[in-house]
């Protein structure tokens, strides 16, 4: 099973590597927030309480994890390409590992928003965003980005294989992105939050990883605060993972 | 190599794909199966190669239980499915690679049998180039080259020529021949061209309904019908014409007749012989030919003969595979959508029509694989027809060339007028009402119009005539049972039964 995931997941690296636009144009997005809000909330931070001088540095965290969300959330709809163009028959005719074939594919988004995220962590530091540059807090920082990843990738392939087609996984990749954004502290701090957003941001993941982010990133690291985000964090992914390879083993009769 | 006893696969929605299916191939052997889209061919392949399951019958492939040991099978098959299934940014080498990685083959080995493989198939030049410059044909020839990359004794082939230009094809079926011939692969494979049935396969099996409706080499087969096929184009409903065909059948040259809308086949001991006498009878009973032709039996009497209906018409392109169906369970599915469009363009936008298409609709309901496809075939005229379905058109000039000797009147190949597709149109409410099937939903006074309206001479020349294909088509609506095909065939071997 480990080395089918391995030559499926170098498979699409191969693929991705000779297409490097897609992973740059993913990145737009996130830029553009990154610069709008940047300056929309720029005096965000003189209210009372907020946690950091200037909001590039509060953003930052929340910007990562977006470029996260939208990198894996479209992860789906190349698992329906790949079914339509009969990609998924063959492999299903060959002995190869059925846990292998989604796990691949989920890897693979997870590794393409690693070198997202990395990329994003570049051009935030020249924008001047004072982080800890540390290597065990980057090192911490990209782990929740991979389960973060791992989770979504997982979300989006499970509902491609439930849906079947396109139109209405886009909808849903939309419908779950922002709003989850929304109700995380990626814009503003859970403390400015109204109490029935707080109580949404309690069982969304992804505020779990901004706050696991931002408790190594931002300040002086805060390792228990981490500790604790990461831990439900990795709940999260493990279940998405789980329903993504168990859908897909459901789906063949 | 394959023995298949009672195979039964029931769609979740209702539809029987395959009904109590039996086949055997030996070792060694180039199997077909023969049969419009929607027949079960794919289903039956996807089923031998573990692909989906089914509900009933025995199933051993390669001498292993596809039941029980599943692995075992699917490291001795190849398969290559009417998609390619091939990597386009990937080159011809990494595809294979990828391929040999994936049925657990040792390095060495998949480098030996890349170069064993490319040699094979001609694709040494190509093989570092990104696949998406690839050919149709050469897709083709890397996707079968990728299902041998592990020698299995059995390769399934579904519908492998599809898509492919003539030179392409030919070149394919060498292949094809070659391998079999040079290193004893057992193949099995579909299509719905009869001509590669015929050249390619040492046996052929005939399906439909899900069902075989004949087997054997393509010569027993043709063999199974007397002498010469004869064609006529003639107006089924007239009083002149059904006493021609009476007497027609009392003569001692014809052996046998069947219609197929206002399509008369018959078989005749010998053709140059008894054009004449066939003549001079229609003139005496003053009836009139609207086309005659003259061929040696095709597969395509064969399978009118086992079928009842013709593979022109009952053919299109349209996969089982289940991401489609649910496509039509939702009830906005492409194909249906594809379908209301034709029909609009074919009617003209007539009201009746459109509500009795409607009703069509309801009938078919989920049998969208089935029937969906189906009819716009055979309500666009072949020029019409849109690209992606090129080839029927192509295939079908193709197969007149080859078989038809036109001794007829008034012959419009090109049938393609749009008052003419109107025509066509018309012209099956109609049928369905004198072919006294109870399921039409016409009242008498607007078909009745409709006959007025309908010249008898533009419908006898449509080359395409949609008409046939309908009582074919109820059928299949109502789930091609065994029975019903049994009535079919009753009912166009007794056009004087009114």
């Amino acid at each position: 099973m480990l080395a089918d995931t391995w030559y499926l997941f170098n498979k699409y690296m191969k693929i991705t590597v000779r297409m490097p636009m897609w992973t740059l144009f993913t990145l737009v997005q996130p830029l553009i927030w990154l610069i709008i809000f940047g300056q929309l909330f720029k005096n965000i931070t003189q209210l009372p309480g907020f946690p950091t001088s200037s909001y590039i540095d509060f953003f930052v965290p929340g910007v990562l994890i977006m470029t996260v969300l939208f990198g894996s959330s479209w992860s789906g709809v190349s698992l329906l390409r790949e079914i339509q163009s009969g990609t998924v028959d063959k492999m299903l005719v060959s002995p190869v590992s059925r846990v292998a074939i989604v796990l691949s594919r989920v890897l693979h988004s997870t590794a393409q928003v690693i070198v997202q995220a990395a990329i994003m962590l570049v051009v935030s530091w020249a924008m001047g965003a004072r982080l800890n540059l540390v290597a065990t807090d980057l090192a911490l920082t990209m782990l929740v980005v991979l389960l973060l990843g791992l989770c979504f990738a997982s979300i989006s392939n499970g509902f491609a294989i439930v849906l079947q087609r396109e139109e209405p996984l886009v909808i849903i990749g939309n419908l779950l992105t922002l709003p989850l954004m929304f109700f995380s502290s990626a814009l503003v701090p859970t403390s400015f939050m109204p109490d029935w957003i707080k109580y949404i941001a309690m069982i969304n993941p992804v505020n779990y990883a901004v706050e696991a982010v931002r408790a190594v990133l931002v300040n002086t690291p805060n390792l228990s605060h981490y500790g604790s985000s990461i831990f439900i964090l990795i709940l999260f992914t493990a279940a998405a993972t789980w329903w993504a390879v168990a859908a897909f083993n459901a789906q063949r009769d | 190599m394959i023995q298949v006893r009672g195979l039964t696969k029931v769609f979740p929605n209702g539809l029987k794909a395959v009904d109590g299916l039996d086949l055997a191939v030996a070792r060694g052997e180039i199997m077909g199966l023969l049969g419009p889209n929607g027949a079960g061919k794919t289903t039956t392949i996807r089923t031998l190669a573990t692909l989906c399951g089914f509900d009933s019958g025995a199933v051993i492939v390669a001498g292993y239980d596809v039941d029980r040991e599943p692995e075992k099978i699917r490291q001795s098959i190849g398969v290559v499915a009417q998609n390619t299934g091939i990597d386009y940014f990937l080159t011809g080498r990494e595809n294979l690679e990828l391929q040999g990685h994936l049925y657990r083959m040792k390095k060495a080995d998949i480098k030996l049998r890349i170069a064993e493989l490319a040699g094979y198939f001609e694709l040494e030049a190509s093989l570092d180039r990104q696949v998406a410059t690839y050919s149709g044909g050469m897709r083709r020839k890397l996707d079968i080259a990728t299902a041998l990359i592990h020698r299995p004794p059995l390769l399934f082939l579904d519908e492998p020529t599809l898509g492919l230009d003539i030179k392409s094809r030919k070149m394919l079926w060498n292949y094809i021949r070659k391998l079999n011939a040079e290193t004893g692969l057992t193949i099995l494979l579909t299509t719905h061209y009869l001509e590669e049935a015929d050249r390619l396969a040492h046996r052929v099996a005939i399906i439909s309904g899900g069902k075989i409706r004949a087997l054997g080499t393509p010569d027993e087969l043709k063999g199974n019908i007397a002498g010469d096929a004869l064609t006529l184009h003639i107006e089924q409903q007239n009083w002149a014409s059904q006493q021609f065909v009476t007497a027609l059948k009392q003569t001692d040259y014809v052996k046998d007749s069947l219609w197929e809308g206002n399509k008369l086949h018959l078989y005749v001991t010998n053709g140059a012989e008894s054009v004449p006498k066939i003549s001079e009878l229609a003139g005496k009973h003053s009836a009139q030919i609207l086309t005659l032709s003259l061929s040696r039996p095709s597969l395509d009497d064969v399978f009118l003969k086992y079928t009842g209906s013709s593979m022109d018409e009952s053919s299109d392109e349209s996969g089982d595979e289940w991401w489609k169906q649910w496509a039509g369970k939702g009830g906005s599915g492409k194909w249906q959508q594809q379908w209301n469009e034709d029909q609009e363009q074919a009617t003209g936008g007539n009201e009746h029509n459109n509500e009795w298409q409607e009703k069509q609709w309801t009938q078919s309901g989920q049998h969208e694989d089935a029937a969906a496809t189906r009819p716009s075939d055979a309500t666009i005229p072949a020029g019409n027809n849109p690209p992606q379905r090129q080839w029927s058109a192509e295939e079908m000039a193709q197969w007149q060339e080859q078989r038809s000797i036109d001794v007829g009147v008034d012959h419009d190949t090109a049938s393609s007028s749009p008052a003419h597709e109107d025509a066509s149109a018309k012209a099956r409410p109609r049928e369905h009402h004198d072919s006294e099937r109870s399921t039409t939903q016409w009242q008498n006074s607007q078909e009745d119009k409709k006959s007025e309206q309908q010249g008898v001479s533009t419908e006898g020349k449509s080359q395409n005539s949609s008409g046939n294909s309908w009582p074919d088509q109820q059928d299949w609506l109502n789930g091609s049972g065994d029975d019903k095909w049994a009535a079919d065939k009753k009912w166009s071997g007794n056009p004087s039964k009114k």
